[in-house]
């Protein structure tokens, strides 16, 4: 018997880990390139000012790298030991691309990372340059395999189940890895990096530049991060509006969630709600403000499709969840005798299986068997209703980061506007904004990833796997007690990060900026061996 | 010699460059936009510092042109 408990506490224990780490994740994701882009003006045009812009703010990085790896390591455990029937299940699949991570990207990132660090003066200034974007490289392509591990749980292309072995077997690596859904999050999780990594350089940078310190320094860091940052803002939205329309056409019960949409519409009537309360158990508003005939054009980008709404989801589900009853019946009797006419009993509702395991909750004992004629109207329409996720809390997350997604825009394209006229220090409220805006793409993040993986629910795999089928059979003491532990332990560990980001933010760069510091530095050639006729370089304490 | 070994380098790159851009462009779309996307996004910042600079280099003239001089 699967105990409801654990599943849950299993579930906030993955999901409390997860928030935890995508604190960490973005800024590490941002600034790789951020960095970058300062040490390109530094070799090309030689001056100083720049090389410690790259050594201040890859401190800062630094920082946040070392604890944002910390917190990433514990999750690929939790797989085995809170996730085992999954790791079962898809381990086949899944695993690849968490290997491969583990071997090329991380090791990569890593490696160079040192490189980045004590390769000061001890490398030419274009192979530590050619360093600095390796490191970028390396820790967005970690994101990428993780992110296509991730596609194939929101939409699983490139394996199939085997009845014999009981899992999902490997079928196509480059479906896997060109999955639409795995593409588009891609872009727009590591988008939303950038637009992290540069709203903290800009904010910062604002900091010093209201309190008038370092302000030659400030002034090049705020240019470059609000260009940064104004793109990338850009660039976010074009990639969450393609992740909505994926979503319209393999996920749609997300979508209806996200939007709100409790009834299907005649198309193009579907109605955009702005703000809504819904309510999920009456499956209706509490109060709402909507505009017609937006929705139809802004997910499907036409006139003519109908949205889906939860009503109608949840009757087409009606008729899977018996198909899906009969596979698992027909599976498991093939289990026990290898019965060819239990294999073809299996193989004409396969498509629908999950919907039998998500049956299997409301099953007698939780055994699809003793399903009766009595019982399966009722079974059947518990099972189709939890193919609904959580419509407040996906409706609210999803409008929270598409509000914030939007704020960031506008802070970027004004602070980029008077960042390019020289005009900053003119407009001091225009600094406090940017100042006070550091946290809030983490925060976006954070609703995103809720976003994704609440629309995910019911299934951890969609359609083949539920959620409650997935989790490891501990006990409920063991579960509240490694809980407790991991949110203390990670809750030092944002502790840590904000202390030591707080301390080095604060003093600044004031140890890097010589009075010269603005002009041409030779120390280092672009290529070939470094110079050592300046030892400034080895004066200074970059620790 | 160093400079053909340095254009044969830079060709390999180009070609790696060129191959990898056919392929994402045919099977990963998205993949192919961030390539492009993100080397635009650098280019733009890095610009972006080059243009302060020269504002900088301007604005320091303007002020030594009109710095009354001695006599």
């Amino acid at each position: 018997m699967i105990n409801p408990t654990v599943v849950d506490l299993s579930r906030l224990q993955f999901a409390l880990t997860a928030l935890y780490h995508f604190l960490f994740v973005p800024l590490t994701l941002g600034m790789t390139f951020i960095l970058a882009a300062m040490e390109t003006v530094y070799v090309i045009t030689g001056k100083q000012i720049y090389k410690d812009m790259t050594q201040f703010w890859g401190k800062l990085f630094g920082i946040n790298f070392a604890i944002g790896v910390a917190t990433g390591l514990t999750m690929e455990f939790e797989f085995g030991t809170n996730w085992s029937m999954y790791s079962h299940f898809v381990g086949d699949v899944f695993g690849t691309p968490l290997a491969i991570e583990g071997l090329m990207a991380f090791f990569m990132e890593s490696t160079f990372v040192g490189l980045m660090f004590f390769g000061w003066g001890r490398l030419s200034r274009g192979a530590h340059l050619a360093v600095t974007f390796l490191v970028a490289l390396g820790s967005n392509l970690s994101a990428l395999w993780i992110l296509i591990a991730n596609g194939f749980m929101q939409d699983p292309v490139g394996a199939s189940f085997d009845p014999k072995t009981m899992r999902m077997q490997f079928r196509s690596f480059g479906a896997l890895v060109f999955s639409p859904d795995a593409q588009a999050k891609f872009v727009h999780t590591t988008l939303a990096g950038f637009v992290t990594g540069a709203m903290f350089v800009m904010g910062v940078s604002a900091y010093y530049l209201l309190r008038k310190q370092h302000r030659e320094f400030a002034a090049r860091s705020f240019r470059m991060a609000a260009l940064f940052g104004i793109i990338s803002s850009l660039a976010v939205v074009t990639l969450g509006d393609a992740l909505g329309r994926l979503d319209f056409l393999v996920q749609p019960t997300k979508l209806a969630a996200m939007e709100g949409i409790w009834h299907t519409s005649k198309p193009p009537y579907a109605p955009w709600k702005i703000f809504a309360i819904p309510d999920d158990k009456t499956q209706k508003d509490l109060f709402n403000v909507s505009i017609p005939y937006v929705l139809t054009p802004l997910v499907a980008h036409d006139f003519t499709s109908p949205i889906p709404g939860v009503d109608a989801l949840e009757h087409s589900a009606r008729a899977k969840v018996i198909k899906g009853i009969k596979a698992v019946v027909a599976l498991k009797a093939y289990g026990a005798t290898r019965n060819p006419a239990a294999l073809a009993a299996f193989r004409a509702n396969e498509s629908d299986m999950g919907y039998g395991f998500l049956a299997q909750r409301y099953a007698p004992d939780q055994d699809l068997s003793k399903i009766t004629v009595q019982n399966l109207p009722s079974i059947v329409q518990k099972a189709a209703r939890d193919t609904i996720p959580n419509v407040f809390v996906e409706f609210w997350s999803f409008r929270l980061m598409v509000l914030l997604g939007f704020v960031f825009v506008v802070v970027f394209a004004f602070c980029a506007y008077y960042s390019l006229r020289n005009e900053l220090e003119k407009h001091p409220l225009l600094l406090k904004a940017a100042a006070w805006a550091i946290p809030l793409p983490v925060l976006a993040c954070e609703f995103g990833w809720i976003t994704a993986e609440n629309g995910r629910q019911p299934w951890t795999v969609f359609g083949w796997l539920p959620t409650f089928q997935s989790a490891s059979s501990h006990d409920v003491g063991y579960m509240v007690f490694s809980l407790v532990g991991f949110a203390f332990l990670y809750s030092l560990f944002i502790a840590a990060e904000l202390y030591l980001m707080f301390k080095f933010a604060r003093l600044g760069p004031v140890q890097h900026i010589t009075p010269t510091s603005h002009a041409p530095a030779f120390v280092q050639p672009v290529f070939g061996q470094p110079g050592f006729t300046d030892k400034s370089w080895a004066n200074k304490s970059w620790q | 010699m160093t400079n053909i070994i340095r254009i044969l380098a830079l060709a390999g790159v180009l070609a790696l460059a060129l191959m990898l851009a056919v392929v994402a462009g045919d099977f990963g779309p998205w993949y192919f936009a961030w390539l492009v996307g993100t080397t635009m996004i650098v280019l733009i910042s890095t610009a972006g510092a080059v243009l302060f600079e020269t504002q900088h280099a301007s604005r320091d003239m303007i002020d030594e042109q009109s710095a009354p001089t001695e006599i």
